[in-house]
């Protein structure tokens, strides 16, 4: 897990041949805090198969814009440098698997 | 990717990790008994998401919720309970030894803690579900920081209605409060403070009868329950907190529920399945509060400790 600024954000993505998680949150958003242990529970899961970070929006509101993050939590999957899929506030670590499960084949 | 399917055979299995589940693992833990907290997100149930809790003794300056929570967590987890992040997909309880089926594969338990509390009430509209997110929310806490300089609905008069009502307030350009009595269900120490807001509106008997949208929520219609009166307010959000409902749909027609869905149990906690036991928000109870719900755990796990020595006795 690590926390990204737009920099190491924009490396992850150009770099890297597995796909990318990224947590849109911030410190004040006690949501955000729920899902953080699920959400480092994904990160040693998947560790073979993904990178994982977070972007603190308070600090990136720039790529937050960018990225088009109304809403917090919102987890994005980046492939190949696309966003491919994202999901809002999910509700358990099981919706986490299941929306990397279905986002497998897009 | 699952993970690896358990076969392990607890004392105790806890459903739900908030502060009745945890106080259950804890106690049952310091007693010798081996237990499991299930919970599909994070500790705390509702809890973790109240910004600060002034009512629960030992924390006088107050203490945020997830905090507590956190703290509940590591303090059962010191004496050897387990916590996994399984989502219940289903229960058989009746069965000897109960069994569990999660997310992340089968749990046995000897005795099962129902501990899953209770989820925010809808108001059942078209659209409603389809907006969540994206102009209704059920959390102002949460949520409240995108309605800096807007306009909000908050649909509900009791405490939690109040509270979102005045956390919404500090942030918002305005609130209109929509309560279908004619005076705030909440605590007296809300009253004021609300009243006397300058930003803070009241439409008093009055119900929301739709939701504007475009792409997102515009508005909402409401009108008096006398039918006299109808009106649209255009909103940028509109916060529901109008109760809770118990978590119990993976119960129904195994426990007894009363009309409003909890569990029927004493203040003993025992259900009416040998080794079944009910705590927090869950349970039939007059009141539903972090106090009253960590006494249930701890009644629970005494009950189990009785229980599983008659059946070895």
């Amino acid at each position: 897990m690590q926390n990204m600024n737009a920099e190491t954000f924009r490396d992850a993505l150009a770099r890297s041949e597995k796909p990318v998680l990224v947590d849109f949150w911030a410190p004040w958003c006690t949501y955000c805090r729920r899902i953080a242990p699920a959400f480092d529970k994904i990160a040693q899961q998947y560790a073979d198969s993904l990178i994982v970070g977070k972007v603190n929006i308070d600090e990136e509101p720039a790529l937050a814009q960018q990225e088009q993050i109304e809403v917090i939590p919102t987890l994005v999957l980046y492939r190949g440098g696309q966003a491919v899929a994202s999901i809002v506030a999910p509700e358990s670590k099981a919706m986490i698997d299941q929306f990397l499960e279905e986002s497998a084949e897009k | 990717m699952k993970h690896t399917e358990t076969s392990h055979l607890y004392d105790m299995v806890i459903l739900g990790g908030g502060p009745a589940g945890f106080t259950a693992a804890l106690y049952a833990a310091r007693a010798g008994l081996s237990a499991v907290v299930l919970e599909q997100l994070s500790a705390g149930g509702q809890m973790a998401l109240s910004h600060k809790i002034d009512n629960y003794p030992g924390f006088e300056d107050g203490i945020d919720g997830f905090t507590l929570a956190e703290k509940m967590q590591a303090q059962a987890l010191r004496f050897g309970a387990e916590m996994e992040l399984a989502g219940v997909q289903s229960a058989d309880l009746a069965s000897n030894p109960k069994v569990i089926q999660t997310s992340e594969g089968v749990f046995y338990g000897k005795t099962a803690v129902i501990a899953t509390g209770a989820v925010p009430r809808t108001l059942g509209l078209p659209e409603e579900q389809a907006l969540t997110g994206r102009g209704v929310h059920y959390c102002a806490a949460c949520d409240g920081m995108f309605y800096r300089g807007k306009t909000v609905v908050v649909v509900g008069g009791g405490n939690s209605a109040a509270m979102d009502a005045l956390l919404l307030s500090r942030v918002a350009k305005k609130v209109i409060v929509v309560h279908r009595r004619d005076t705030l269900r909440a605590e007296k120490v809300y009253h004021a403070p609300l009243l006397n807001a300058e930003n803070v509106e009241f439409r008093w008997n009055s119900e929301v009868t739709q939701l504007l949208r475009g792409d997102r929520l515009r508005g909402v219609s409401i009108r008096t329950r006398d039918r006299a009166l109808e009106e649209e307010i255009l909103c940028d959000g509109v916060f529901i907190s109008v109760g809770r409902r118990p978590a119990t749909h993976l119960f129904d027609g195994q426990l007894a529920l009363d009309d409003s869905g909890y569990v029927i149990a004493d203040e003993s906690t025992r259900t009416a399945i040998p080794g079944v036991y009910a705590v927090g928000d869950v349970r039939t109870k007059p009141v539903r509060q972090i106090v009253t719900a960590v006494a249930d755990g701890a009644v629970a796990a005494h009950m189990v400790e009785n229980y599983l020595s008659d059946q070895e006795g």
